[in-house]
């Protein structure tokens, strides 16, 4: 026996469950990759390093310039620990908040920018973790942020909480009209 | 669709709103860096606490074996004649005060040196004020790494030294800090003073430290 208003949960569009799964399917890649290939790694980042001691402000002396590779080493690592963990995690957030969206909201086209913003929001922030590790060597600790922060994690961290807060938003409207009604 | 799925609707919604706009609190929070001890102050701690323990057997293997005697090796040229061997025969005999005397001139001299090189770095006429801030922030760092791991020993046997290098490394990280309440930065040059100071007070050490006949008790000058 079926009730007569059971929940209809919707399944978002296939190509949102797709870069979710993507999403998650880097991270776990980025993940075993870090991991099989830390000593590489940590080569390649520390011979990046020592090619521009200008932008570290690497000083030639041993007992000073350790310090700071040694800085610029551990927070390229936290960015390739950080990206496997946020993609995993957003890729589970995009699946289930764009689930939500599917089934709140009615009005088609407010529904497809939602649940755009939060797919390409949600995907787009964790690569941000990459991108600052991989510019540390090049850019220096700061300068990798910034342009980490300005090039990724400021436009799709502002999507996704836009489109989180229209859903929310939508979904408290949806509850007070049916309360209305 | 039913109250329920709208309930759990909004939950879902409301934890996901609360997620992401946590995570901009943290401001794209990338890690905390806590420094760590380089090879040689981790092998000073190791044969300090086996001397500390009595374990001179121990200590001498650590000694034997690890970067801290190879550093003094490497450093031979700026340190006392014979301290390499002085420190392995103290371990060797069991002579714990001799020990630290010897590992506590081994790293004023380290100190020292690099105070040195920041004076001749900061001196440089092409460095701009801010390089000079952060170079000498650096050095003033790995000065303070190596001195604070005996300043104990320092005080000890020459409290006068001790208070003289920490009032130096105290005016020299003036320089270093942003200027308070509004107030002009000093200039970064006049670091150099201070710093001066910090390698004339260790030197004096130093030379008084190497002619202390050996075993002799240390005792507070204050």
């Amino acid at each position: 026996m079926t009730e007569p208003d059971a929940p209809t949960w919707r399944v978002p569009p296939r190509w949102v469950l797709l870069v979710a799964v993507l999403s998650i399917v880097a991270a776990e890649v980025g993940g075993g990759s870090m991991a099989r290939y830390k000593v590489e790694l940590t080569r390649w980042a520390r011979e990046g390093m020592l090619a521009r001691p200008g932008v570290h402000g690497l000083v030639g002396v041993r007992d000073v310039d350790e310090r700071i590779l040694d800085e610029a080493l551990v927070k390229f690592d936290a960015g390739l620990r950080l990206f496997h963990m946020h993609a995993e995690g957003m890729g589970l957030v995009i699946i289930a908040t764009s689930m939500v969206a599917a089934t709140v909201i009615r009005h088609a086209a407010a529904r497809r920018a939602i649940i755009a913003l939060l797919t390409t929001g949600g995907a787009g922030y964790p690569v941000g973790y990459l991108v600052w590790s991989a510019l540390i060597p090049s850019h220096g600790l700061e300068r990798a942020k910034t342009l980490a922060e300005w090039l990724i994690w400021v436009p799709f961290g502002s999507a996704t909480i836009v489109a989180l807060w229209c859903l929310a938003g939508t979904v408290a409207w949806s509850m007070l009209a049916r309360r209305r009604a | 669709m039913s109250g329920r799925a709208i309930l759990a609707a909004t939950i879902l919604a409301t934890l996901a709103v609360l997620a992401a706009t946590a995570a901009p609190a943290s401001a794209h929070h990338v890690g905390a860096y806590v420094p760590r001890d380089n090879a040689v102050t981790t092998n000073f701690k190791q044969v300090k606490f086996s001397v500390q323990a009595k374990k001179y057997d121990v200590a001498l293997r650590l000694f034997d074996e690890g970067p801290l005697r190879a550093e003094m090796r490497a450093q031979a040229a700026t340190l006392p004649p014979g301290l390499e061997d002085g420190t392995r025969a103290a371990l060797a005999a069991g002579d714990g005060p001799e020990v630290e005397r010897s590992l506590m001139i081994f790293f004023a001299a380290l100190a020292r040196d690099l105070a040195l090189e920041a004076d001749r770095q900061l001196a440089r006429p092409d460095a701009t004020p801010e390089t000079r801030v952060a170079t000498g922030g650096k050095f003033l760092e790995a000065i303070w790494r190596y001195y604070n791991l005996v300043d104990f020993a320092v005080a000890t046997r020459d409290n006068k030294a001790s208070v003289a290098v920490r009032l130096a490394f105290d005016e020299a990280e003036a320089f270093v800090k942003p200027a308070a309440g509004g107030a002009a930065p000093a200039d970064p040059a006049g670091m150099r003073v201070p710093l001066r100071r910090i390698a004339q007070a260790l030197s004096t050490l130093i030379d008084a430290s190497s002619t202390t006949p050996p075993s002799t008790t240390p005792r507070r000058n204050s």
